[in-house]
């Protein structure tokens, strides 16, 4: 279990982390979503003991990271966004070298432990190569290996996804939905797909404050109170705006597509209200025929893009 | 702290460094050796240790700028410092690995005074004591070397830093004599040491008074004691200097003055640099 509290981090008057406190229970995915620069890599370089919190304090496992990193340290595995990797080390010694660094005593014991998070993390056939030599997703994947050895409780990756092919991002994917059964996972993207497809929580991030935190769909229903409505009607833009606008509780109206007297288009209405019959009602009696009309939720997309443009524009203020 | 003197140690003979460094210390070993101990049948083995200090002057930066300036810059710093490894166990680990490199070639000096024996009366205690010494003297500009590192990302700008820093140190003595007189002098000097602190007090703090007050508080303890004690400054800045002078205890014990003192100053100089290498790494965690 992590406990952050109230962390905070400035670098002179900037604010890269402000006041965030969040709990991460154990068994989960959780995953750490934001657009780039919104303080993701600094929340995680200051749990994994890189940085120091300015104020705040985090405990791994019970153990506070300022206080006792030794053994805050020894439970978490860490892959930053940029792998830590040692060139001119074969991933065999490098995968060595980092079990004794975390401590695994034993010289069998090492062996065996790197052979198993080779297996883990689909390096079979690698061992002898050079880091050097490897291509971006198998560097991706012997970071993910480090982080594995000396079996920590939690395993934190940053980015783990970033600039591999689509083929390799599925992979990794998987391998993180593995990690999940059997370690607690944090994990930080900016792509929100990935999040949604491999996170058991997610926690936005936007200018260094949490903005949200719960499941996919708890954040996407929190903020789907507001529905959103599409609709195509036939008639001129005008006219079919016209009797729209006349719905009490319909906002936001904007016209997506206009094509041969069809006239597309979107709008937002209040929350726990179904204004389709009106909608439907109002453009029939403008003599607008509607020829498709639907109700859509947020999908988490929007609530992310809502969240997070929100706290741009108050940091505008 | 093994895991990294073993991962370190073995870096330096996967690249070049190593080995280079080994053959460059090696070649004028044996030059010396042969031009002032064998062709002039001399048994001063320390004189040979005394010609090659000139070269540690160029070899010791470059066996030393790549410690944490390399780590930085290819971000593998973020493995040992998130590793439930201490940072005195990473600056011990890297700084032994350091002293391993340049200490290996010079074993083969053990054997040199010993040769010597075999054809005539030699003074095993001087000649061992002063190879002892020379490992000290190199064991700290090394350390000296591992904090410049620290505090730079760019390994040749840490190479020509502690370059220029120990050809300093090693140049103290005759820097030294340009200030034997003149009590006026030293007072400037002084009070320029303390413009510079006072400005960095200032740049710490944020804050213009405090560098003000310090430069003040500072400067007026100067004039007083330039005016009551003259002879006080001008010997407190020769000891300063003479405590810069890092060649010196080791020219001391060449010349057969062999002194504990000695020993205790270098082992003192890297136990400082040591631990400034460690706040440095620990500096850079909070900005």
């Amino acid at each position: 279990m992590i406990e952050v509290n109230h962390l905070t981090k400035r670098y002179g008057k900037h604010t890269a982390v402000d006041d965030i406190s969040f709990t991460v229970e154990d068994g989960c995915i959780y995953g750490l979503l934001g657009p780039n620069g919104a303080g993701k890599s600094t929340t995680m370089n200051i749990i994994t003991g890189y940085l120091s919190a300015t104020e705040g304090t985090v405990k791994i496992e019970g153990h506070d990271i300022a206080e006792d990193p030794a053994q805050a340290k020894a439970c978490i595995g860490y892959l930053p966004e940029q792998p830590p990797l040692y060139q001119d080390m074969t991933v065999t010694e490098y995968l060595l070298f980092v079990a004794e660094l975390k401590g695994v005593r034993k010289k069998a014991e090492r062996r065996t432990a790197v052979e198993k998070v080779c297996a883990k993390a689909g390096l079979q056939g690698m061992e002898a190569r050079l880091i050097r030599n490897l291509s971006k997703g198998y560097r991706q994947r012997v970071g993910i290996a480090a982080a594995l050895l000396g079996s920590p409780k939690v395993i934190i990756l940053d980015e783990p996804t970033v600039g591999l092919d689509p083929a390799q991002m599925i992979e990794i994917r998987s391998l993180i939905h593995d990690l999940g059964k059997s370690h607690t996972v944090i994990l930080s993207s900016h792509i929100l797909s990935e999040v949604q497809t491999v996170c058991d929580r997610v926690l936005i991030i936007a200018n260094g404050k949490l903005v949200a935190q719960g499941t996919p769909e708890e954040l996407a229903e929190k903020l789907a109170a507001k529905g959103s409505i599409s609709a195509t009607a036939q008639g001129s833009r005008e006219a079919v705006l016209a009797a729209a606008k006349a719905i009490p509780g319909l906002t936001d109206l904007r016209v997506t597509a206009e094509k041969g007297g069809e006239v597309s288009f979107t709008a937002v209405s209040e929350a726990g209200t179904d204004l389709r019959g009106a909608l439907s009602l109002a453009l029939a009696k403008a003599g607008c025929p509607v020829l498709s009309l639907s109700a859509e939720s947020m999908s988490l997309e929007d609530v992310f893009l809502q969240l997070t443009e929100k706290g741009e524009g108050e940091e505008e203020k | 702290m093994v895991a990294i003197l073993k991962r370190e140690t073995k870096a330096y003979y996967t690249g070049m460094i190593g080995y280079v460094t080994a053959a460059v210390s090696l070649f004028f070993l044996g030059l010396y050796y042969t031009s002032s101990n064998l062709i002039v049948a001399s048994s001063d083995f320390a004189m040979v240790l005394y010609a090659t200090t000139v070269i540690l002057l160029f070899l010791l930066p470059a066996i030393s700028m790549r410690s944490f300036a390399e780590e930085r810059r290819n971000k593998t710093d973020q493995l040992l410092l998130t590793s439930p490894v201490s940072i005195p166990a990473i600056v011990l680990g890297k700084f032994l690995a350091e002293f391993i490199a340049f200490a290996a070639p010079t074993s083969v000096a053990v054997i040199m005074p010993l040769i010597l024996k075999a054809f005539g009366s030699v003074s095993l205690v001087s000649a061992y004591s002063s190879l002892l010494c020379y490992l000290l003297l190199g064991a700290a500009c090394l350390a000296i070397g591992t904090w410049i590192s620290a505090l730079t990302e760019n390994q040749i700008i840490a190479y020509l830093a502690t370059f220029g820093v120990l050809i300093v140190a090693y140049l103290m003595n005759s820097i030294q004599t340009l200030f034997t007189s003149g009590d006026a002098l030293a007072l400037v000097v002084f009070l320029v040491v303390l413009l510079i602190a006072s400005i960095l007090v200032g740049v710490v703090c944020k804050s213009l008074t405090s560098c003000c007050a310090v430069f003040c508080v500072g400067g007026i303890a100067l004039g007083v004691l330039f005016v009551l004690r003259p002879t006080w400054l001008l010997s407190a800045f020769d000891s300063v200097l003479s405590a810069l002078a890092l060649f010196d205890p080791f020219n001391g014990v060449v010349g057969g003055m062999f002194s504990i003192s000695a020993i205790v100053y270098y082992l003192s100089v890297i136990a400082l640099f040591l631990f400034l290498t460690g706040q440095a790494l620990e500096r850079r965690r909070w900005n």
